[in-house]
């Protein structure tokens, strides 16, 4: 149970082939890369990854093929969130059997109900499951549906398992209102920035990203890491701002022109599932572009 | 034509019977000069500028140049819903020896991002000096003034030196930096709230603090540390400032002024509609919650 999560954390895309269906192969030397290449733990599958394009069957089938790509190098957990809660369970009982280190999950899709539901909800998967608990705050895709401090203190206060909490409100008040609720109570408490918004979260006493660019550019994402953690400042700007570029590129219908992306990247991880687009010849060559200008072509590692 | 931003106070606006309160205006005046402030910028909303006339707004800003004398610079507000009303503000903080002007987005309307660079460029032309958009999408319905946008009135306005952010979103900021910055090396970026630990990280050079009117002690230490990108040691007082930010957030300037009574500082009641905050002693209470508040200073000394 004691799980301590921290610096530059890798959520891999999930590998499609040309006919859409899973390229566990791919997915394998993906995960690897990952590892390889300095990330503190996985986890699979975050919305980058088209968890809600993914049946149930094959989330499950590709978490464990996560699962033993990561052959225990570092602790990887597995996001059950789906939008029937019976799936939820489901998934988190599977990742359990499957050997996983801790399970992630975001406040229920869809439905509009009063913070106890949230509480309720978070009791009940930490206290049907021994794993580590990391919850997920996204308050501006979940139309403000959201995590408040005193909401955490309880968790914390119930659940000995619960561990963490990847923060993507991308702002400042909400971060901080979680943080400093969370660690009087559980020092070790891992508030991580939904993409590597480093600068702003680590400043504040974070303790480090899910990356978006992990596939693109891990060597940039642990130096921004690296710089906020020794606190060279100036450097870690500059490593922020150029990330920050990358992810205003990959925002948008996430993770479509990031998959584009690893195309350049000589890490090719196919198409995306509808309803969003796969990546046009014409957007690539954009990305291309994009990524030559900010001099990722020479700094990062290409092919596997 | 530089102004650099640094710790800028925004003052409350003192009232007696309804009428602006200037024996008490020179009070606060003196009080935040001798406090921590490099620059105030007055009124701000946190002065009530919305409920002042566009006479009054010039009576003041001239009564603050005359009394502070020279000893700080004053920077100007000027926002207002119409474009004319604001740019002949904007003309007249100049006359009177303003050393800079801020202004957000037109109220009440909500205009696309074409006619927020036209209203912007007009009043910065009108006024001539180091022009500072305030973003404040909270305040302001939800429109914000977006990093395209900032580009465009770079090269359309030389005067056009920064902005003021108090929206805390980090996809934001960095993004308003990192583009504005490629355009105009020296644009400034200040915070427009004491959430200073993350806007310093990420490239703020100013801050401009309605705090500062009951814990100017803390913003000064808080904005010391943050910009000695000492932030570990500064998270402390980010705490406290955040207690103390949550309370005034939510009362408003109610609160600001109801906090100011508390601490030996009276500056009246809000001008209507805005209601005076009965709970006292419930303010205060969670006010004390704020580990640094007993340090801070009581009265007009």
């Amino acid at each position: 149970m004691t799980l301590v999560l921290k610096g530059v954390m890798q959520s891999p895309v999930t590998p499609l082939k040309a006919d859409f269906s899973p390229d566990y192969d791919t997915f394998e030397r993906l995960v690897d890369f990952h590892v390889r290449t300095g990330a503190t733990a996985i986890s699979w599958p975050h919305h980058k990854a088209e968890s809600h394009n993914l049946t149930i069957a094959e989330r499950k089938a590709l978490g464990e093929v996560a699962i033993k790509a990561v052959a225990k190098r570092v602790p990887i957990s597995i996001h059950v969130s789906a939008l029937a809660l019976e799936d939820t369970f489901e998934l988190a009982r599977h990742a359990q059997a499957s050997g996983a280190d801790a399970i992630i999950a975001i406040t229920p899709y869809f439905w509009k109900y009063p913070s106890e539901a949230i509480y309720d909800y978070f009791v009940k998967l930490g206290t049907t499951f021994d794993l580590p608990l990391i919850a997920y705050n996204s308050p501006s895709y979940l139309d403000g549906v959201e995590f408040t401090g005193e909401l955490t203190k309880r968790l914390i206060d119930k659940l000995p398992n619960f561990i963490g909490m990847k923060e993507a409100s991308f702002n400042s008040e909400k971060f901080f209102e979680i943080l400093r609720a969370a660690l009087p109570l559980r020092p070790n408490f891992a508030m991580i920035a939904g993409v590597e918004y480093l600068l702003p979260s680590v400043s504040l006493g974070g303790a480090g990203s899910y990356s978006s660019a992990g596939a693109i550019c891990p060597n940039l994402c642990i130096e921004l890491y690296e710089s906020c953690a020794s606190g060279q400042w100036e450097r870690a700007r500059s490593a922020q701002y150029k990330l920050s570029q990358l992810w205003m590129l990959f925002r948008d219908q996430y993770p479509s022109s990031l998959k584009g992306g690893c195309v350049i990247m000589g890490r090719p991880v196919g198409p995306t599932r509808p309803p969003l687009p796969t990546a046009s010849n014409e957007r690539i060559k954009f990305i291309e572009k994009r990524l030559a200008e900010l001099g990722i072509l020479d700094t990062e590692p290409h092919g596997w | 034509m530089t102004f650099k931003f640094g710790l800028a106070h925004a003052p409350l606006t003192p009232f007696e019977n309804g009428r602006i309160d200037y024996a008490a205006y020179a009070k606060i005046l003196d009080f935040h000069t001798r406090h921590g402030a490099e620059a105030l910028a007055l009124p701000m909303h946190a002065g009530e500028s919305v409920s002042l006339t566009a006479g009054e707004r010039q009576q003041l800003l001239d009564f603050a140049i005359q009394h502070v004398a020279g000893r700080i610079p004053i920077v100007a507000h000027v926002s207002e819903a119409g474009t004319e009303i604001a740019a002949s503000l904007a003309a007249h903080a100049k006359k009177a020896g303003a050393s800079a002007l801020i202004a957000t987005v037109p109220y009440y309307w909500t205009p696309p991002q074409h006619m927020l660079v036209e209203h912007f460029e007009a009043i910065g032309k009108a006024g001539a000096l180091p022009f500072f958009v305030l973003n404040t999408p909270g305040d302001m319905a939800g429109v914000e003034f977006p990093p395209k946008s900032i580009v465009e009135l770079i090269h359309k306005l030389p005067n056009f030196a920064g902005l003021i952010d108090t929206s805390l979103d980090w996809q934001y900021m960095i993004e308003v930096v990192t583009v504005a910055r490629a355009e105009r090396a020296d644009f400034q970026f200040v915070s427009g709230t004491e959430y200073m630990i993350s806007a310093s990280a990420v490239g703020a050079t100013g801050l401009v603090s309605s705090l500062s009117s009951v814990a100017p002690e803390l913003v000064r230490e808080l904005y010391d540390l943050c910009r000695a990108e000492r932030y570990a040691a500064a998270r402390p007082l980010q705490e406290d400032a955040a207690s103390l930010f949550r309370l005034m957030r939510d009362g408003g300037v109610s609160a600001l002024k109801a906090a100011a009574a508390l601490v030996n500082r009276p500056c009246g009641d809000p001008r209507p509609p805005l209601v005076a905050l009965h709970d006292k002693d419930g303010l205060y209470r969670s006010m004390s919650e704020a580990k640094t508040f007993n340090k801070e200073p009581r009265g007009w000394s």
